[in-house]
């Protein structure tokens, strides 16, 4: 009983996302009170007409009191709503069967307006613009926005329910360090350079190219103009990937009849370990020594994945993620997303830039200072005769006068002239509220020009993009670099053994770890497998699946209490034992003082990375004590059987946290 | 905010967050705002809002104000239950949180702030709709009978108390206010216990509890009474007419002094918890003051501190208790024991030596009625030491019986829908972690083992089930077979057919000779005009017909009426429910006022001079710690009035940590530190415990490591509050 719903003040759909049974429900709500046999009214009316009074009683209490609600739990928390209020837009998510927590439910939202962002950019800024693009007036298109991003939060649930690496927000990575090296020495001649020097890339430049195995980053390549990826981003795109070629694992509960084609045990490939290997202490962290040749030839077919889930053209898709233009940060800046498969399973995403950046970093920067000065003229002690005398005045006046005539849009102009007018006029200076209503319409006319020259002209809608012989050349060149390998791959990423032996040899009652850098955004930890097919550290079956939720619930504590400030956590549940541990340290691994964790309250963004990026805010703050040094931030959650003494359990979280440290100390990149 | 928005304004966001962190934990201490609202006035969509609210406070917020929250918050709560079929329990907002009960078209809402954890305010609104429906009845009925400016008189009354006297932890627990039994000698505890006991053998009294200064002394009722025992209705009050419940009662004789009797309502379950267990006495006579003694030995007077006479106990009972507590199934086995035995055959030869002697050698000697002060020093010497000329009376195994008393737990525990308010007690008891629970004595309590069958398989087995069925509801009229041993009292005798009492008795052949020689006694005390209950109730007549119609409506709402006996001296307060008939009954309330009088006073006297004044915690405090006993409702701290930052820090992880140990069963320890504090908490079915050392630990990095001392908090918790009697161990 899920349902996900974004609406307008006036209680406009602009998207909504149920699951069956909570479409069943309203269907059987409807169903009686209407007439029989007239016809039911669609579910976004249906759902408009249900949430309209709590929509609208959130902007009264919104207005009437500067408050407004986050959630509403009913008797012993059958249901759940979780409402957030992101610009102008509420957004509303419901939970009737218990499966999720508020903590949930607001990072499904969060991560949703991410979702939006990186697919609008700075369009999201405004409410009416982005309302065109949420719900054009074309029911097929709409129609088709709604099920894009249906399918994408359907996806992400898939995601966070089943890979460790969503439910912490961290990247995993494939470790196989030769294989890393190959890869990216090919990414780089024969991707990136290969685009870059193709006189027919169409002012197009390439500048990130990964390789993904399921859902893990196998390798990754930057070419040296470009700045770095946030992890927040790589995560976004590999959720995308996901999305379009939804990899066996995460689907199969979806297309039970696919099981067919799997008919050779996996084991057959990928013993499980028995006990005496576990105990012969050999790590299989660096496993180089495991060529590919050695594993057992599989016959195509037994490997064959599943189709994509539909035949959505695979071309190139407008995304807007976080760089640096010309030295300076910029949010959203537009790129062009290709996702290349190159076996089922197995993908290779490239990035590219397209000419029109610098622009989007003036909108970007003009946005900023205008929303800025609306903030001056809310707050309200700045009347239009000390506004103009401010700073920052002079300068937007000058840099907007330069780009409206650089530009010299029609509308723009005579919106920027009014606002000059009411701005700077010594006659007759406008009130507060008539500058306020003036910033609002050059603020739409910025978004205008932005969502014109990226979304409109965006490569998915025929904009300009890499020409496909070119995009099939470079998806050819990487199939052959990895031709012998990808078996080797499709196993490895499932059975991706950081340390078989680790928790068993060295640890004993350790039952199962999380290690994440945060600075880097990424994670190891032992494979948990969902799956009834394939075997993870832990086997399979019922005792598997206990110890994911486990796990999950684990790493929900762990949030709640760090949204709470507390950075060390020890619970002892049942036969379990919880222990969760975040920590700043030096370049060198020099373990800095712990400081105090800000203190959130329930409804602000959630710890995460998709939807906040709350470790990079982390980072920044502590930082600020530490400004000569780079800090890097840490977290380990480990599960333990309750049996084992406190300090025991200390002494080996500590040794574990060493020993990974020293692992991922080894470059990748 | 748009994520470029977000990210042009980091430096602002940890500005705020920086804020956001150092902001006091002191809102708690507050409530926003509670009102009650009757959807039922604003249909039309021309009616007012203001029309359908009943009570709002603040009463000084302006009434646009009252009508914005009123009509969202009642919009709101009716589109969410046409969504979910079920009402919403909370509304939070970011800054508030409101508690939303909805009764038929009446909506009661609690406003809280954010920080109070989501259980607590929901508590706290349940709490307050019990208060009101015990002192006016079902709410509708209050409404249509009385007048608005009464009922707000009331609402004030009820929540100035509240606010008034809960602190923030108390909040967090919504736990009863209580005496902090270390600063009280141990033997005033007793000594208002069976008071308690005392009244209760009036007719028509059911269960009671003391107060002093608002703060609980001794009670016998449930947890949930009690909390709406402690709080008192506006002073008018009980001269108005009660609302749901019956018709005026035309009183003859003046009541006595600082005496007041208020009708009152019962929820059901609270009626019949009442009701049942002076039923079990009814089956089984011999042990009914057992059974008293053993209800009220059990809650009040556990005295935690080490300076309790008794502390030379061990602790064994405790685990083993526990382990019952936590498994009821594990007790049925013992539940049946056929004829009343103790497994080891052992306690019934107890009773027989230890507790006749004790009543032969010790007669009352005090002045009047006073059978509880004479029971007292009868059951309480044998660890009384300021009286030595009664520690004679020699309780040669007290190991023994002390053991006992852990199974003394089990019959109820056996039965646990019908074990009502003893199953309660039972696990309070044998939850209790502090080792000198049980100083009532375990004589008394072997005596109970034995003797109270709350089962019917046990009556029947003693062919006593057909009395049991004859003597429904019969609660105030419990036979007290001892009476024979206080010739001068005069209690209205009962009758009880002699031949099924007997039948017991020689069903329970270790303990028959006592047996025999109470019930003999009993009826022969007995026999002239008694009146059972069907009696009773015939004498009652009239008024139990005017009651009718009052009766009614207010039962069907599951309200049970009944009437609440108050008696104070100066800060002591007595209060006793009973049945309804003591209004009617001024031989009764001669009865309640005159056998309680002597001993109140003397309590009232001694508390005044025990007691000290200035309750504040010593100023070398190294930690903090609150025990929260989770079946008795009550709390045990060292907190200071005005907190400091670290008694905030220790507050706010306590509010976080009891919400989760509500939430999930299996968790039992937690640990959580941040950069300036570290708080070590650990429950069971029965308890809470949270430990807070505040000496500046040494700043660690958060990397696990055995020298953090955060992971050595247990071990201190352990050793530094034994001396507050909690047991971790």
């Amino acid at each position: 009983m899920k349902c996900v719903l974004v609406a307008t003040e006036g209680a406009e759909v602009l998207f909504y996302w149920t699951d069956e049974a909570f479409a069943e429900s309203l269907r059987l709500k409807f169903g009686r009170s209407e007439n029989e046999g007239e016809e039911l009214p669609a579910l976004e009316d249906q759902l408009s007409t249900l949430l309209a009074p709590v929509i609208i009683s959130s902007m009264t209490m919104l207005e009437k009191l500067s408050d407004t609600y986050t959630c509403f739990s009913t008797e012993n928390g059958d249901y759940l709503y979780v409402l957030h209020l992101f610009g102008e837009c509420l957004f509303v998510a419901i939970n009737g069967d218990h499966t999720e927590d508020e903590g949930d439910l607001r990072q499904k939202l969060c991560v949703l307006k991410y979702l939006f962002e990186v697919h609008f950019g700075l369009v999201t800024v405004d409410g009416q613009l982005v309302r065109k693009e949420l719900r054009p007036p074309d029911r097929e298109r709409r129609v088709q926005v709604w099920e894009h991003f249906q399918s994408l939060l359907r996806t992400y649930g898939r995601l966070r329910e089943r890979e460790q690496c969503f439910a912490v927000e961290a990247v995993e990575r494939l470790i196989h360090p030769q294989l890393c090296e190959l890869c990216i020495e090919a990414l780089e001649r024969h991707v990136i350079q290969a685009v870059n020097s193709s006189p027919e890339r169409a002012g197009e430049e390439a500048l990130h190219a990964f390789l993904l195995v399921h859902s893990k980053l196998l390798a990754f390549y930057s070419s040296h103009s470009a700045s770095s990826l946030r992890p927040a981003d790589l995560l976004a795109l590999i959720l995308l990937v996901q999305d379009r070629y939804p990899s066996e694992s995460t689907a199969e509960d979806d297309d039970p009849q696919e099981t067919d084609s799997f008919s050779l045990p996996e084991e057959y490939f990928t013993p499980a370990p028995s006990p005496g290997e576990q105990s012969s202490g050999s790590t299989v962290w660096l496993d180089e020594g495991t060529p590919p040749t050695d594993a057992p030839q599989i016959a195509e077919d037994t490997l064959q994945m599943l189709v994509p889930h539909s035949p959505v053209a695979s071309g190139p898709r407008r995304i807007f993620l976080d760089a640096s233009v010309k030295e300076s940060h910029c949010p959203m800046v537009p790129h062009t997303a290709y996702c290349l498969p190159l076996w089922p399973g197995i993908n290779m995403v490239l990035l590219t830039k397209s000419p029109g950046s610098p622009l989007a970093l003036v909108l970007c920067q003009l946005l900023d200072a205008f929303s800025l000065l609306e903030k001056k003229l809310k707050e309200g002690q700045e009347a239009g005769t000390t506004l103009r005398s401010h700073p920052l005045m002079g300068d937007l006046r000058q840099r907007m006068d330069k780009f409206v005539k650089n530009r010299g849009g029609q509308e723009i102009q005579s919106t920027w002239l009014e606002f000059k007018s009411k701005a700077f006029s010594r006659s007759e200076p406008g009130s507060s509220w008539e500058l306020l209503q003036a910033c609002g319409k050059v603020k739409r006319q910025l978004c205008a020009i932005y969502r014109l020259s990226f979304l409109t002209t965006a490569p998915g809608r025929g904009g300009p993009h890499l020409p496909q012989q070119l995009q099939d050349k470079v998806q050819s060149i990487m199939q052959e670099k990895l031709t012998d390998w990808k078996d080797f791959l499709l196993v490895k990423s499932r059975r991706n053994v950081t340390m078989v032996s680790y928790p068993h040899a060295r640890a004993p009652r350790l039952v199962h770890f999380i290690y994440v850098d945060r600075t880097t955004g990424q994670m190891v930890a032992p494979s948990l497998s969902s799956s009834k097919r394939i075997s993870s550290e832990l086997g399979r079956g019922p005792l598997a699946t206990f110890i994911r939720t486990k796990v999950w619930s684990l790493i929900r504590l762990a949030r709640r209490y760090l949204q709470k400030g507390y950075a060390t956590l020890l619970f002892r549940e049942g036969d379990f034992c919880f222990s969760y541990f975040l920590w700043f340290e030096n370049e060198m691994g020099y373990k800095l003082q712990i400081i105090e964790v800000p203190v959130l309250s329930d409804d602000s963004t959630c710890i995460g990375v998709l939807g906040g990026d709350y470790y990079r805010k982390l980072l920044r703050y502590y930082s600020k004590s530490h400004p000569a040094e780079a800090v890097k931030c840490h977290e380990l959650l480990a599960l333990h059987l309750s049996v084992i003494p406190t300090d025991v359990l200390v002494q080996q979280a500590g040794e574990l946290a060493r020993r990974l440290w020293e692992t991922s100390r080894l470059p990748l990149l | 905010m748009s994520r470029w928005e977000r990210g042009s304004c980091v430096l602002k966001c940890l500005d705020h967050w920086m804020k956001g962190n150092m902001a006091p934990f002191c809102s708690l201490a507050r409530w926003n705002y509670f009102f009650l609202y009757d959807g039922s006035k604003v249909k039309e969509e021309g009616d007012p809002t203001r029309a359908g609210i009943c009570y709002f406070y603040p009463p000084q917020t302006l009434l646009d104000q009252q009508e914005l929250l009123c009509g969202q918050i009642a919009g709101v709560v009716r589109c969410i239950s046409d969504i979910s079929a079920s009402a919403p329990a909370l509304v939070r907002l970011r800054k508030l949180k409101f508690a939303v009960k909805v009764d038929g078209e009446f909506l009661w809402v609690l406003g809280c702030a954010v920080e109070l954890p989501d259980i607590s305010c929901k508590q706290f609104l349940d709490q307050l709709i019990g208060v009101f429906n015990f002192y006016n009845g079902p709410v509708s009925l209050a409404y249509k009978n009385c007048s608005q400016e009464d009922l707000r008189a009331e609402w004030d009354t009820f929540i100035e108390q509240i606010l008034k006297n809960t602190g923030d932890l108390h909040k967090i627990f919504s736990s009863l206010w209580n005496l902090d039994r270390t600063q009280v000698e141990p033997l005033l505890l007793l000594k208002a216990a069976l008071i308690l006991q005392t009244c209760q053998r009036s007719p028509h009294v059911l269960a009671g509890c003391i107060l002093y200064k608002g703060l609980i002394v001794s009670t016998q009722l449930p947890p949930s009474l009690t909390a709406k025992v402690l709080i008192h209705p506006a002073a008018s009050r009980h001269q108005r007419r009660p609302a749901g419940g019956g018709g005026p009662q035309e009183r003859g004789a003046a009541l006595p002094p600082n005496v007041r009797i208020m009708p009152v309502f019962l929820t059901e379950e609270e009626a019949t918890s009442l009701r049942e267990f002076p039923r079990e006495q009814a089956a089984s006579p011999a042990a009914a003051p057992a059974r008293l003694q053993q209800c009220s030995a059990q809650q009040p007077p556990h005295p935690r501190s080490t300076g309790a006479p008794t502390d030379n106990a061990t602790g064994h009972v405790e685990p083993m208790a526990w382990m019952l507590a936590a498994t009821p199934e594990s007790a049925c086995p013992d539940v049946a024991w056929p004829d009343g035995k103790g497994e080891n055959g052992h306690l019934p030869g107890c009773d027989l030596e230890n507790v006749k002697p004790a009543k032969l050698h010790s007669p009352p000697r005090d002045e009047g009625p006073g059978l509880g002060s004479s029971l007292v020093k009868e059951l309480h010497l044998p660890w009384g030491e300021e009286e030595p000329d009664l520690s004679a009376i020699h309780i040669p195994e007290a190991q023994e019986t002390e053991t006992s008393s852990g199974y003394f737990a089990l019959p109820s525990t056996g039965a646990p829908d019908g074990g009502g308010p003893c199953f309660e007690e039972f696990v309070r008891d044998s939850g209790d972690p502090a080792p000198e629970s049980r100083d009532a004595p375990p004589v008394v309590m072997a005596i109970s083992s034995v003797l109270s069958p709350s089962t019917p398989e046990m009556l029947s087995q003693n062919g006593a089930l057909e009395q049991h069925d004859d003597l429904p509801g019969d609660s105030s009229q419990a036979p007290f077979p001892r009476e024979d041993h206080l010739p001068g009292r005069t209690s209205r005798p009962r009758s009880w057919p002699c031949s099924d009492l007997r039948q017991r008795g020689t069903a329970l052949p270790e303990g028959e000779q006592g047996v025999e020689r109470s019930v003999g006694a009993h009826d022969s005390c007995s026999a002239p005009g008694g009146s059972a209950l069907p009696e009773s109730q015939d004498d009652n007549g009239p008024s139990a017909d005017r009651r009718d119609p009052g009766l009614a409506p207010a039962s069907c709402m599951g309200l049970v009426p009944t009437n609440l006996y108050t008696h104070s001296v100066n800060g002591l307060v007595l209060s006793l429910l009973a049945e309804e008939p003591l209004r009617g009954d001024d031989a009764a309330i001669e009865e309640v006022y005159h056998s309680s009088l002597a001993s109140l006073n003397g309590l009232e006297v001694h508390l005044k001079e025990t007691l000290p004044k200035d309750a504040a915690a010593s100023p070398s405090r190294t930690y903090n710690f609150t025990h929260y006993d989770r079946i008795q409702n009550v709390l045990t701290a060292n907190l200071p009035q005005t907190a400091t930052p670290q008694d905030r820090r220790f507050l706010r992880a306590v509010s976080l940590m009891h919400s989760d140990f509500a939430q999930l069963p299996a968790l039992y320890e937690m640990t959580v530190r941040n950069a300036s504090t570290a708080v070590y908490a650990c429950c069971s079915p029965a308890q809470e415990t949270y430990f807070q050392q505040l000496a500046a630990a040494a700043r660690s990095s958060g990397f696990p490591s055995p020298q953090d001392g955060a992971f050595s908090l247990p071990g201190k918790a352990r050793q530094k509050l034994l001396k507050h009697g909690v047991n971790l161990l």
